[in-house]
């Protein structure tokens, strides 16, 4: 008898000295160490390592299916970020197949209140957290990854992930370093044109070209534009009118004639003088 | 009128409570860790900042677990006492949990739990429960 005993001894003490291997196994065995630290609340003394491994399945498959829940039913709202509502709604739906843990889940908590606290799984909870004793977990856990691992080198998480683009969202992995896309993409300089390059027959006539353009202007010499606002009596109409007056220095289209313009969709394109 | 101030009222009243349950979850330290919690929410597609939110979900996780917990040990204080042979066994009646109460208990919450009738988890399985040692 006491042969078998030291046995079952050595046994139980096995589990313990294996290092989990993956992130898979170490948050099942944490999650294994709340299940049995709950199991202790509750009067045990001791569990059967089967037991408490099905009980350990159980307690994930339980949270994985409320989140896959709560997110169904906020992306069914056009929605990422997953708020009370669709908790509340996700416990609801759990509780209309576990009706023992949270009674009352087949009544849907009060629409016209929009109160979610009518809900009485949620009154449930918070009864729960008032009157249950609060039971903090062993051991402190070490710092997570960005990834959302556990554990591994910290210095080598990119914990300043560029804080300049907000824009990508928390979940998707994070850009790969600056060096490997920098030297290929860097825009080149308007002394390095594709004209200039070795590739174009002819080259030595583009820079002549460029210079003669000034700076960008264009060649061709516009005409002046001179715009006047004449504000009507409010019974003749109201309207803002506009008195145009084409200048044509060359003197080929008659200079000085006035052309009245009715304005109708603002002074967008009013970019001349304004003789008030 | 005044059904309509009632409600109004009451109204308040539930606004109020959902806002102090809100508010204990940041004082509440769940068992489950939070880290670990946002873990499972991660890999099922559940994004969240808030951290009232993650714990609110990991009450619910911790309410389930006790639950199966202490319906598993009332089927464990129901059955009937084995035939105590020393008085000394009966003062040190310990507290298991084991699969067959577990599976009972689970069944309830709609959880069926299949295994072998006569497998043995460890060598010491259908020994007497007191002479046990894990």
């Amino acid at each position: 008898m006491k042969r078998r005993r030291r046995n079952s001894k050595l046994k139980f003490e096995e589990p313990s000295d294996q290092s989990p291997a993956t992130t898979a196994e170490f948050s099942f065995s944490l999650t294994k160490i709340a299940v049995s630290q709950i199991c202790q609340s509750i009067g045990y003394n001791a569990t059967d390592s089967s037991a408490l491994n099905t009980l350990t399945l159980t307690t994930t498959k339980f949270l994985q299916s409320l989140a896959e829940l709560a997110s169904s039913f906020s992306n069914t709202a056009n929605r990422t970020e997953v708020n009370l509502f669709d908790i509340v709604n996700g416990l609801q739906d759990i509780a209309l197949s576990t009706s023992d843990c949270f009674p009352g889940g087949s009544t849907v908590h009060d629409i016209e209140s929009h109160c979610l606290i009518k809900s009485a799984v949620l009154r449930n909870l918070s009864d729960f957290v008032k009157y249950a004793p609060e039971i903090p977990f062993a051991k402190p856990l070490p710092k997570r990854e960005r990834d959302g691992s556990f554990g591994g080198d910290l210095d080598q998480a990119p914990v300043s992930r560029s804080v300049e683009v907000k824009s990508v969202p928390a979940w998707l992995p994070p850009f790969p370093d600056v060096s490997v896309y920098s030297d290929r993409c860097s825009k080149d300089r308007s002394d390095h044109l594709w004209e200039n390059s070795d590739s174009v027959i002819g080259r030595e006539i583009m820079p002549e070209i460029l210079q003669s353009k000034s700076g960008g202007r264009l060649p061709v010499r516009r005409d002046r534009v001179k715009f006047k606002i004449e504000q009507r009596d409010w019974h003749s109409g109201g309207d803002t009118r506009l008195e145009r007056w084409r200048e044509n220095n060359d003197g080929e289209s008659g200079g000085g004639v006035d052309v009245k313009k009715k304005i109708r969709q603002g002074y967008t394109y009013c970019a001349g003088e304004w003789p008030i | 009128m005044n059904h309509g101030q009632q409600s109004g009222e009451a109204k308040h009243e539930d606004d109020a409570a959902l806002t102090e349950f809100l508010a204990s979850l940041m004082d509440y330290t769940p068992t489950i860790p939070d880290d670990l919690v946002e873990h499972y929410l991660a890999k099922s597609g559940f994004q969240c900042p808030d951290v009232r939110l993650i714990r609110l979900v990991a009450v619910a996780t911790q309410k389930f677990v006790a639950d199966v917990a202490s319906d598993a040990l009332q089927h464990c204080k129901a059955r009937p006492a084995p035939v105590v042979k020393d008085k000394k066994q009966q003062k040190d009646k310990r507290l298991i949990l084991t699969m067959e109460d577990l599976s009972k208990a689970l069944r309830e919450y709609g959880v069926n739990v299949k295994h072998p009738e006569y497998f043995a988890d460890s060598p010491s399985t259908g020994m007497d429960p007191a002479t046990r040692d894990e």
